[in-house]
């Protein structure tokens, strides 16, 4: 089998679980995102799949071979990190020339594949500044240049935009895809940033305390998350959520809620905010409060029934796991006036 | 105020010289003492003595050296060890250290006496430099520590996955990214050793083997009769000035480098 894969991967420290039996398969040339809140387990993946730290249990498989026990040096892994980690005492030359030395590169063809690199991301006029002297973007595109010479057979990103600001990491994303994604190597891509990971991945793989929720495709996790987690975690406004009878939750994304004639629930709109073109409403109703994204021009009374379509609604039950055909929604008892 | 400031640190070194350039007589009073030629004699008085000064001086650049290089070379994989293996042990280390640090060395006296008559140590330079080594090694230790814990560890990182050892690490990232602390550590170690009076004085007595407070301890009292101000000013500014060249020359590596821009803005 080509590609990543994680057989039952396990990480302890002590007694944290930092990561508790994680299966995952990469294939070549696709980029997933490892997607989750902070310590969630997502870079702690990163670390043992680049060999920084071992595993406590379970197996990594790159094209078939066992890489498990293989010292991270040998695993030629290409890793951007958060803080791009640029040796501070080196220029740009020579921070890209040090792995490739090390590996005992002859100096024509290190000199040819770093002028080479350089070019490809408009660095050689900065070639002989210190990484102090750079601005984010560049020591980005630095450490970006230094993971590319490495001819790599895995990319690792951690979070490599985290520390760009919100523009110039939308105009950067097809730039990494381009330069990283699609060639022979997996890619895994650490983000605690939804936007980031859909717009970045082909799949994604929502972890929370150190356990994978859900793996897929970007919309199948919006419209078919498996586990409340999931359903929580992606989607800005965020989801509705109704109690339901035995401890079940019906939960109700802000764009399929809208305003009806009669039936559904009664409710007063508290407050709006501008979600981009379209009103995000704040709804005060029986059951809590309730968010409601408005069409763009739609109008509001001071007092409304909202309700949805009964395919649009998201049972989950009180574990939080997913249960299909559990619809449609009553409401309980008799609606109070608002 | 800077002025002020300057006064008052190069002050009493200036007046050190000064004192040093007098001749014998300008000191203990007769004639006016600001108005006597400078002459060399004080200089060629502790050079040609016997021993002569810069035989001392040799010695205690001798131990300097050995106590500084043996220092940075047991406190620099210790801090390292110390400050990335983190634990109850590393911590357990770290507290005995700061206790050690701040143990009073005037206890230890009869104990390295013992130990320096039981083993031979005695009128030995090189192993003058193990107690000296042992008293300054909690010290560079703390120092190296807190060091290391500046420097973020995906600088390391970064250099396993380009494939480097660890001794390649410890030469192309660790030891530059360092040097400052390196140097600094350095000068402390071999200022405490260049100063350090008692254990010198209970472990050497041949006049060959003295070091430079020993011998100017000698040289203070081997008159009754006399205070050799004089001699005793040149035997300070001889004894300064290695100092001041070994902080001019780490200062070069002390300003360099830093490890300002490795993370973040």
């Amino acid at each position: 089998m080509s590609g990543l894969s994680l057989e039952q991967v396990s990480r302890r420290s002590g007694d944290r679980v930092l990561l508790e039996g994680l299966d995952l398969a990469v294939a070549p040339g696709e980029c997933l995102a490892l997607l989750g809140p902070s310590g969630c387990g997502k870079t702690t993946t990163l670390r043992l799949v680049a060999g920084l730290d071992p595993c406590s249990s379970g197996r990594i498989l790159l094209n078939g071979e066992d890489i498990t026990h293989r010292p991270a040096g040998e695993r030629q892994v290409a890793m951007v990190f958060q803080s791009y980690a640029l040796f501070p005492h080196l220029d740009v030359g020579e921070n890209l020339a040090l792995g490739l030395r090390s590996r005992g590169v002859p100096r024509p063809e290190r000199d040819r594949r770093i002028a080479a690199v350089l070019e490809l991301l408009e660095l050689t006029p900065l070639v002989r500044r210190r990484p102090a002297q750079l601005s984010g973007g560049q020591r980005q595109r630095v450490a970006l240049a230094r993971a590319l010479l490495r001819q790599p057979r895995i990319v690792l990103l951690d979070e490599p935009m985290s520390n760009l600001d919100a523009r110039l990491r939308e105009d950067l994303r097809p730039e990494l895809r381009r330069l990283l994604c699609g060639g022979e190597p997996p890619v895994l891509y650490v983000t605690h940033d939804q936007q980031e990971a859909m717009g970045m991945a082909d799949r994604i793989a929502v972890l929370q305390a150190g356990r994978l929720e859900q793996v897929g495709g970007v919309r199948e996790l919006y419209t078919d998350p498996r586990t409340r987690f999931v359903a929580d975690f992606l989607g800005r406004p965020a989801i509705n959520w109704l109690p339901a009878e035995g401890g079940r939750v019906l939960g109700v994304r802000p764009e399929h809620l809208r305003p009806q004639a009669e039936g559904g629930i009664a409710a007063r709109p508290l407050r709006r905010e501008w979600w981009g073109h379209q009103p995000l409403v704040w709804l005060e109703t029986p059951h809590g409060t309730l968010r409601m994204l408005l069409p763009a021009g739609g109008e509001l009374l001071d007092y409304l029934m909202v309700g949805w379509r009964a395919e649009n609604e998201l049972w989950f039950d009180a574990d939080g796991r997913r249960i299909d055909g559990a619809g449609p929604w009553r409401q309980q008892g008799r609606a109070r006036a608002v | 105020m800077r002025l002020l400031a300057l006064l008052w640190s190069l002050g009493p070194l200036l007046w050190q010289l000064h004192t040093s350039l007098l001749p014998p007589e300008a000191l203990v009073g007769q004639g006016p003492a600001g108005a006597a030629a400078w002459t060399l004699a004080n200089y060629r008085l502790v050079l040609a003595g016997d021993p002569p000064l810069w035989r001392s001086l040799l010695n205690s650049a001798l131990v300097g050296g050995g106590t500084t290089a043996l220092t940075l070379l047991l406190a620099l994989p210790c801090a390292y060890a110390l400050q990335r293996r983190r634990g109850p042990l590393a911590w357990g280390v770290g507290a005995a250290l700061l206790a050690a640090a701040l143990f009073p060395t005037v206890l230890l006296f009869l104990g390295l006496l013992e130990l320096a008559r039981t083993f031979h140590l005695g009128n030995n330079l090189a192993a003058l430099c193990l107690p000296y080594t042992a008293l300054a090694l909690p010290l560079a230790i703390l120092l190296l520590r807190a060091a290391i814990a500046d420097l973020p560890p995906e600088l390391e990182d970064a250099a396993r996955l380009e494939g480097m050892g660890l001794g390649m690490r410890v030469r192309a990232v660790l030891l530059p990214l360092l040097a400052p602390a390196l140097a600094s550590t350095a000068i402390l170690t071999f200022l405490f050793s260049w100063n350090e009076y008692p254990i010198a004085l209970t472990w050497i007595s041949r006049v060959d083997r003295l070091t430079l407070p020993t011998a100017m301890a000698r040289l203070a009292g081997s008159s009754v009769f006399t205070v050799p101000y004089g001699a005793f000013a040149a035997a300070t500014v001889l004894g300064s000035l290695p100092l001041l060249l070994l902080v001019l020359v780490a200062q070069r590596w002390i300003v360099r480098g830093l490890t300002q821009g490795a993370v973040k803005g």
